[in-house]
């Protein structure tokens, strides 16, 4: 904003912010998703046993990282969404005319987008949520070590009326990973005509799969409450 | 036994203070390998002469006949009746100013894209009518031909849901434009220069990939691939301009 003549408005000032923000847009969603997919692969070791997954937790928690990562990934989501935001059918009857698109046109990808939306903004809330809750408990003594995250004080979460909620998150986030990664490709010329139908296959096979693990790790704490009697 | 057809149909004229926005019902009997617009006209001719609906050409080169036709965007001239179902829904096409009931004015909306596209040669060359014409590849000029089939239905616009939501943006046909003069040797833009055309929210980041333009494109262009090139190429156009020491 040098020149001053620009301050009027009448010259066309030349920005290549658009390009940035979508390109972090894309890089945010892809954070999350490698994170997503990291936290299904460490809450998934209590299908092995709780120990390995109290063992992953005191990893964390020793060396700072659940508290640090906490903070960034809150960062990020919320990066994600203020980026993400700006396509978001906020202003005047957008959500309004993008529904009655969908509905004129019963075509399925404008769909998914409605979806993501939705489920995005039903991530924020229940997401932060949950990093809120899980980081502000109070440590419990779990073998002589001091732990915040641990297979009992998530167990006695899901078996205390946590387990709706988790089903849910679980839900949304899987169906906006699998959309989010789908679109990411294609919007950024990764698939192509020819793939597109191979690609919505494996967005489908990767959505079911981590629904059918985070479902095998919400039972797995379930019956662990019951036998640990929490 | 030819089979009778059924067809809900948008009326509405917006010239006429007394018109309400209703469906009406018409039904007709099926012919030998009768088109949509065959129908259309049977049932203007016979049944309804007020029923309004553009066509031309018969042969889906004009692009005037888009409707929504049972919820896809399409040419009315290329459907034929016997791979539609006995009830049929048709509707005007979105995102154009409506005309009366199934005519839109895509004109209008493809002049402007024109202008906010700047779809002509740029080049400071002096033409010279007596020189040769400049040789060019035939690789070239059949990617610049695969380009050059829009014939301005307007049907991938109509599909788009971000051009409905916002009237701003270029649209799918209006980025297929710019994607056409990319490739062509004559025009001396660069990536910098069409970066000013469509590095935008109203250009190709404001695009979202639902893929309903490619899906819906009765010419079958490639538009998923080219909005997909199109966005790394101005993405990466962007973003050189963030590696440190690189003037920008
Ligand atoms: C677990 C957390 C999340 C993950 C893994 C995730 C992942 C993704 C990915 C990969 C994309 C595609 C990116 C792109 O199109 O550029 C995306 C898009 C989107 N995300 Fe998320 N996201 C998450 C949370 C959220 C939240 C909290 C919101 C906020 C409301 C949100 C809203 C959206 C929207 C609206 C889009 C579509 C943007 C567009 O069409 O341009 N997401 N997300
Ligand atoms: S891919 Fe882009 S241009 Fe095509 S319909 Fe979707 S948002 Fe519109
Ligand atoms: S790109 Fe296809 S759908 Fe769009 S106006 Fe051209 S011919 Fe019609
Ligand atoms: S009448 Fe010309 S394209 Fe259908």
């Amino acid at each position: 904003m040098s020149s001053k003549h620009l301050r009027t408005g009448h010259v066309r000032s030349f920005s290549r912010m658009d390009g940035y923000l979508d390109f972090f847009q894309m890089l945010s969603g892809i954070g999350l998703i490698l994170f997503m997919w990291s936290h299904m692969f460490f809450v998934a070791t209590v299908l092995l046993s709780p120990r390995l997954f109290n063992f992953v937790a005191w990893l964390f928690e020793a060396t700072y990282m659940a508290n640090v990562a906490g903070v960034i990934i809150a960062m990020i989501l919320i990066s994600h969404f203020i980026l993400a935001a700006r396509k978001m059918p906020f202003k005047r009857n957008e959500f309004g005319e993008i529904t009655k698109h969908a509905l004129l046109i019963n075509h399925k990808d404008t769909w998914k987008w409605l979806i993501q939306v939705v489920s995005g903004m039903i991530i924020l809330v229940m997401g932060l949520a949950h990093v809120w809750v899980v980081l502000s408990a109070e440590p419990m003594n779990i073998g002589g070590k001091e732990l915040i995250i641990s297979a009992t004080s998530s167990a006695s979460r899901v078996a205390n009326g946590w387990l709706l909620y988790y089903m849910v998150l679980l839900l949304v986030v899987e169906v906006h990973i699998g959309i989010g990664f789908y679109r990411l490709g294609v919007k950024w010329g990764y698939i192509s005509r020819e793939t597109r139908p191979f690609w919505k296959r494996i967005e489908l096979a990767v959505t079911a799969s981590f629904i059918v693990l985070g479902v095998a790790v919400l039972y797995t704490l379930l019956k662990y409450s019951e036998v640990s009697g929490i | 036994m030819a089979r009778m057809l059924t067809f809900n149909i948008f009326r509405f004229n917006p010239q006429d203070e007394g018109s309400k926005p209703k469906m009406q019902t018409f039904k007709i009997e099926e012919t030998d390998s009768m088109t949509l617009f065959i129908a259309l006209h049977k049932i203007r001719e016979e049944q309804d002469p007020s029923l309004m609906f553009d066509f031309c050409c018969r042969a889906g080169i004009c692009g005037a006949c888009g409707m929504i036709i049972n919820g896809r965007p399409e040419l009315a001239c290329h459907t034929k009746t016997k791979d539609l179902p006995k009830v049929t829904t048709l509707m005007p096409l979105p995102v154009f100013k409506l005309v009366g009931d199934l005519s839109v004015d895509t004109g209008t909306w493809f002049r402007q894209m024109y202008q906010n596209s700047e779809s002509w040669i740029h080049t400071n060359k002096e033409f010279d009518p007596n020189a040769p014409e400049e040789r060019m590849s035939n690789e070239t000029a059949n990617a610049i031909y695969d380009l050059d089939r829009c014939i301005e239905c307007g049907c991938c616009v109509a599909s788009c849901g971000t051009a409905r939501m916002r009237p701003e943006f270029m649209a799918p046909a209006g980025l297929m434009r710019v994607a056409r003069f990319m490739v062509d040797p004559r025009d001396q833009r660069d990536s910098e220069d069409f970066y000013e055309i469509i590095g935008s929210d109203e250009g190709v980041f404001g695009c979202m990939g639902l893929l309903a333009c490619e899906d819906t494109c009765p010419k079958d262009l490639p538009l998923q691939d080219q909005l997909g090139y199109l966005r790394k190429k101005m993405g990466i156009t962007a973003i050189k301009h963030l590696i440190p020491g690189r003037k920008g």
